[in-house]
């Protein structure tokens, strides 16, 4: 039988369960830098996710993912049901900034060269992040099944059947056939409610593990004033959150996201139908490529050209193992083409 | 000698790492395989024959309409005699086309392709022509058959 000193501190009974004092000791270790705002962007993004994962829970009580009924399921939650219309709203709206934070966060993982060694296993769970997250934003945006739904799955399902090798296949598993129905949607529905949001718990814990384990060496070169992670950081981290959730509150009260017109396979897609915003670079590009480049269909050169550029993104940490001052002009660069070609799309 | 420098040890409990991690693998192989055949949908997937699309009389002579053969989008064309029916999706990117009674041509307000009325490519990216699909008429209605 073993006792403890009498001059020993005393933790409460569930501090000692939880193993609070070695998790507190590991907390005081974490410094993050005291002016820096990048380093709110990844808290940021894990909440803009957890307003998603609260407000699809109350969206998936009335939601029907039926071809013949999910459209109208959409217009009761939004018109009938008390706070449907702001739940979706939140949705919507948390939705669109999830993946403008994640592709922020992206950003300057990069323009801080925080990618390079030993960080590989962090980027590349932050890279699948990336994919799991623009799965999310698509397969959520097919479910109202409203005439724009309706074309950017056709469109985006024929975009993915460019991809090289497997395009045929993955476009048929997308949608659940070689053309789109009421399988397509449900698919989509399992996807976004279950199978996506499960590998994205399961990437968020291991990209957490990856950056908590192994020093980010552009922090450590970077020789600025620190603050404690606990409880500093913390602090402004959730008066960050509170900006954020108010934002997002304001968004949907006052910004409506319409609904659009229900879906109607025999309708000659409109001129106007226009991309999720994140990729009307990609449209515009699709839209203006010539119709063969070195002898190859257009939108399937693309295709190929896309994938081999999402490689080498997902590789970097492998192929700038010291982050070269290369790729932070390239991502200047890449940022500023981004935008000129979404404007563009626009216009 | 202790049981960690037994190389009998260590070769038994390699022998069981193998066995183990064999085991899991060959258990995701034989589980996983029905779950992706369930999720992959069949490269023959379509309509099973023929459907019907509708009366004859509902495609008047030089017209052209874009109708349903069960979930595939069709362009019904009725020139000169002849019915003929063009699948509705745009080469280019699977917009849905429609038929212009003013420059008599098919189009895709989408990216700005068009076609003749038997399919060829007129302009903008598209590189193939509509797929024609084949035609029947059965008791005053008209049948068309979509390839998987």
């Amino acid at each position: 039988m073993t006792t403890e000193p009498k001059d020993a501190p005393r933790s409460s009974w569930l501090a000692d369960r939880l193993g609070w004092d070695r998790l507190r000791s590991s907390l005081d270790r974490h410094a993050v830098p005291r002016h820096s705002f990048f380093f709110y962007i990844g808290g940021l993004t894990l909440f803009a996710l957890l307003l998603q994962v609260a407000s699809g829970i109350l969206l998936m009580m009335y939601y029907r993912p039926d071809a013949a009924a999910a459209h109208a399921s959409v217009e009761r939650i939004a018109r009938e049901i008390p706070y449907g219309g702001l739940v979706r709203g939140v949705h919507v709206w948390a939705a669109d900034l999830f993946v403008a934070m994640l592709l922020l966060h992206a950003f300057i993982v990069m323009v801080r060269r925080s990618f390079k060694s030993p960080q590989e296993l962090g980027w590349l769970s932050g890279v699948l992040l990336m994919l799991i997250g623009i799965g999310q934003a698509f397969t959520g945006a097919v479910l109202p099944w409203s005439e724009r739904a309706y074309t950017n799955a056709r469109v985006g399902s024929q975009l993915a059947g460019y991809t090289p090798m497997v395009g045929d296949w993955f476009r048929r598993f997308l949608r659940g056939g070689e053309e789109l129905s009421t399988d397509t949607l449900s698919r989509a529905y399992a996807f976004h409610v279950a199978l996506l949001p499960a590998a994205m718990t399961v990437v968020v814990a291991g990209h957490f593990y990856f950056i908590s384990r192994k020093p980010v060496v552009a922090l450590e070169e970077s020789n600025t004033k620190t603050i404690p992670f606990y409880p500093d950081f913390l602090i402004r981290q959730g008066v960050a959150f509170v900006g954020i959730l108010v934002l997002v509150l304001t968004l949907a009260i006052f910004a409506d996201r319409s609904i659009g017109t229900v879906a109607d396979p025999r309708l000659a897609t409109p001129a106007d139908a226009q991309p999720p915003w994140y990729m009307l670079a990609l449209h515009y590009v699709v839209r203006t490529a010539p119709r063969e480049l070195l002898g190859v269909e257009g939108p399937r050169f693309l295709g190929g050209a896309v994938t081999a550029l999402g490689v080498l993104f997902a590789a970097l940490p492998f192929v700038d193992r010291r982050g070269s001052r290369i790729t932070v002009w390239l991502s200047w660069v890449g940022l500023f083409a981004l935008l000129l070609l979404s404007f563009r799309a626009l216009h | 000698m202790s049981s960690s420098e037994d190389p009998t040890s260590v070769g038994r409990r390699r022998f069981l790492n193998l066995t183990v991690g064999g085991s899991a693998a060959a258990v995701v192989v034989i589980g996983g395989y029905p779950v992706v055949k369930y999720l992959e949908p069949s490269a023959q997937q379509g309509t099973s024959g023929p459907t019907r699309v509708g009366a004859v009389t509902e495609f008047p002579p030089d017209s052209a309409q874009v109708v349903l053969a069960g979930e595939h989008p069709v362009v019904i064309v009725h020139k000169a005699d002849r019915i003929r029916a063009f699948s509705a999706r745009c080469t280019h990117l699977q917009c849905i086309v429609a038929y212009s009674a003013e420059h008599q041509q098919i189009e895709c307000q989408c990216h700005g392709g068009s076609f003749a009325l038997d399919g060829r490519v007129l302009g903008g990216p598209p590189v193939r022509p509509l797929t024609e699909l084949s035609v029947s008429i059965e008791e005053g209605f008209l049948l068309v058959s979509v390839p998987g």
